[in-house]
């Protein structure tokens, strides 16, 4: 069976994973308030429905989607915090959930919106406490902490009370204490959250320079489309609990976005440049160039008038930015989801 | 299909990856809980310190806590000898009795009550997450972050008033006390075991906190149940006294866990252990063992619920 060979390959294996939620449902006032005392209502969240997917070793994979789309549980699930409501899912051979120390001792998740550090301390301390809890000895730890410290250049803030740290320097730090076992397998959940433009760049820097390095298997979740273009050559769009998309980010481009961007550069009169102005979905004109969006079918007849009939002296044809074609897989896999094609999301429970 | 490979052939199986040799090591490794929890008290010594006067002003606080309270019993050993007739529960022996009340609290306050309401407010708020991805016993990784050492001032001054009140005892012509070489491990002993049966039912009742969502009855509860085990048992032996005393004896065995070690010290009804005294240092050691094993318990039924909070 080719299929059982594949997934004894599989670093990480999902198969059917489903987790819902029950969430209690308040309504406004004081009244309501008084009524929610005695009875409660609650509406079923469907946080993860049905996903199943494969991840090889050393794969760099990026989940994207929507917030509440179900990313940071799926993380969650794969790190054994929460239980799944049904479906099997196996990381390096272990089940996530059972927690076995054995498995604990070889992934490692970071949070972006989370602090693990101890706030009142310099992050050495932490650093010292992953060490004992984690069992690394005296030497690797040594090594691997100023190796690390030396990529993102945080030696000198080593000793500095975590809360006086900024939230670049304290992310950085998260990062390592994260790394300091030697994970063989890493989840990050938007580790460059309000980081800014330097920040986030130096991050994916050294992640890149990591994981070349080690060759570890790292899943990310991120809504910034840079830290996914530098960093991914797999992506999985998540939306409504369920993949709705799973290949490269050119794939992402070539499937959802119906369109192409034009910019020309017109030669002579201005006269010629005016009948242009009169074209569809024109985006920006500053004479002598005009930029436009056409169908991606209708780009070669749309070229071959203009060629025809002005004198064009650049053609420049591009995708659309990434982030508006993710905006679009977005908003289609909303309207997916409200006919139906991803079943109900709601039940009244009580 | 998936199906469940034996997770101890793991190490061999292929990964692909350059440090395979190591993982098997690496697999292998156990935590020394010893210097885990030396950690902890280190790094709690360090916060303690970078905060000096809130250090200072909680040791100020809890000894001045411990001299009012003292005061208030050496007022009411003004107007009686003895709490009630023929209970042996003079003056020094009840100072004995407090000091023991101090020591146990302190070293509840000193190591598990930061702890026990750090861990309600994780479940809150979903930093929970943290304590379970590492590979050590949640429950030890939970119980110990944080230790107080600013409460443990009054476990010093517990010992120094069961000090001078034995040497009043010992050295009084018309009491009979039976001090060996045994007593101060006994009292050790049984001392730790009152402390194990008040964290367990601490530690118990925070975990209920993933099923509530919430629970700040933590100090509450802290109060009121201190409340009945820091006196001598024989103060509830008349009319309605006597559920509570079957209660807190038999049921949550928290009058025992603090009667037994001050009994062993105390001696207020002199050096011969009887059948009773046997009986209740029994019940404090089967309580003690028992509790904690419940407590584990109700906190790994109290994990599988636990679903974590918003990313």
């Amino acid at each position: 069976m080719p299929e059982s060979i594949i997934s004894q390959m599989s670093i990480i294996e999902i198969k059917n994973l489903t987790k819902s939620y029950r969430v209690y449902q308040k309504q406004e006032g004081m009244m309501a308030s008084i009524r929610g005392l005695f009875r409660r209502e609650y509406r079923e969240v469907h946080a993860v429905r049905d996903i199943s997917l494969n991840v090889e070793p050393g794969e760099f994979v990026a989940f994207l989607g929507p917030n509440g789309a179900g990313k940071t549980t799926t993380l969650k699930l794969l790190s054994g915090v929460i239980n799944p409501d049904s479906g099997a899912c196996q990381v390096m051979g272990y089940v996530p959930w059972e927690r076995e120390n054995e498995y604990r001792r070889r992934f490692a998740l970071v949070m972006g919106q989370k602090n693990q550090l101890w706030w009142d301390l310099p992050a050495a301390e932490s650093f010292r406490l992953n060490q004992h809890i984690y069992a690394v000895p005296v030497v690797d730890f040594n090594r691997t902490r100023d190796e690390l410290c030396d990529m993102l250049d945080v030696t000198h803030l080593l000793g500095q009370p975590v809360r006086e740290l900024s939230l670049g320097e304290r992310m950085k730090m998260e990062l390592i204490a994260a790394l300091l076992h030697s994970p063989d397998v890493l989840f990050l959940d938007e580790p460059t959250i309000g980081l800014d433009v330097v920040a986030q760049h130096k991050i994916q820097q050294f992640l890149k320079a990591y994981q070349e390095d080690r060759k570890s298997t790292i899943v990310l979740t991120s809504h910034y489309m840079k830290d996914i273009q530098a960093l991914c050559q797999r992506v999985i769009i998540i939306a409504q609990g369920a993949i709705y998309h799973d290949g490269s980010l050119d794939e992402i481009v070539d499937r959802f976005s119906g369109d192409k961007i034009v910019t020309l550069q017109i030669g002579g009169p201005d006269e010629a440049f005016e009948g242009l102005r009169a074209l569809p979905n024109v985006i920006e004109v500053e004479p002598p160039r005009i930029k436009f969006r056409v169908g991606r079918d209708d780009v070669a007849k749309t070229l071959s008038d203009i060629l025809s009939t002005h004198a064009v002296e650049d053609i420049v044809v591009e995708d659309p930015p990434l982030e508006e074609v993710i905006a679009k897989v977005f908003t289609d896999a909303q309207d997916a989801k409200s006919l139906g094609e991803f079943g109900t999301s709601a039940a009244e429970a009580r | 299909m998936l199906k469940a490979h034996d997770a101890k052939q793991i190490p061999q199986k292929s990964t692909g990856l350059p440090h395979e040799a190591g993982i098997a090591e690496q697999v292998m490794r156990k935590p020394s809980y010893l210097n885990v929890f030396l950690t902890f008290a280190k790094n709690s010594m360090i916060r303690d310190m970078s905060f000096r006067m809130n250090f200072i002003l909680q040791c100020i606080s809890s000894l001045s806590w411990a001299a009012m309270n003292y005061g208030l019993f050496k007022i009411i050993y003004q107007f009686s000898d003895s709490i009630g007739r023929r209970t042996g529960w003079g003056e020094s022996e009840f100072f004995i009795f407090l000091g023991t009340i101090w020591i146990i609290n302190s070293l509840i306050q000193t190591f598990f009550m930061a702890n026990a309401t750090e861990f309600s407010e994780m479940i809150r708020t979903g930093n929970l997450d943290f304590a379970l991805l590492k590979p050590i016993d949640t429950q030890f990784l939970i119980s110990f972050p944080r230790v107080n050492w600013a409460q443990l001032a009054n476990a010093f001054l517990g010992l120094a008033v069961i000090i001078f009140y034995e040497n009043e005892l010992l050295h009084d012509p018309d009491k009979q006390m039976n001090f060996t070489i045994w007593s101060v491990p006994a009292f050790i002993f049984f001392v730790l075991c009152g402390t194990v049966v008040m964290y367990s039912v601490m530690i118990t009742l925070a975990a209920t906190s993933i099923w509530m969502g919430r629970n700040q009855n933590l100090h509450n509860f802290w109060f009121y149940i201190t409340n009945f085990y820091r006196y001598p048992m024989e103060i509830y032996e008349r009319g309605i006294g006597w559920a509570l005393w079957g209660t807190f004896t038999f049921v949550i065995p928290i009058l025992v866990v603090s009667n037994v070690p001050a009994r062993v010290l105390a001696q207020p009804m002199g050096g011969h252990w009887g059948i009773w005294d046997w009986t209740l240092a029994s019940i404090s050691v089967v309580a003690a063992a028992g509790s904690l094993v419940a407590s584990r318990w109700v906190f790994r039924m109290a994990l599988k619920s636990y679903r974590s909070a918003s990313s």
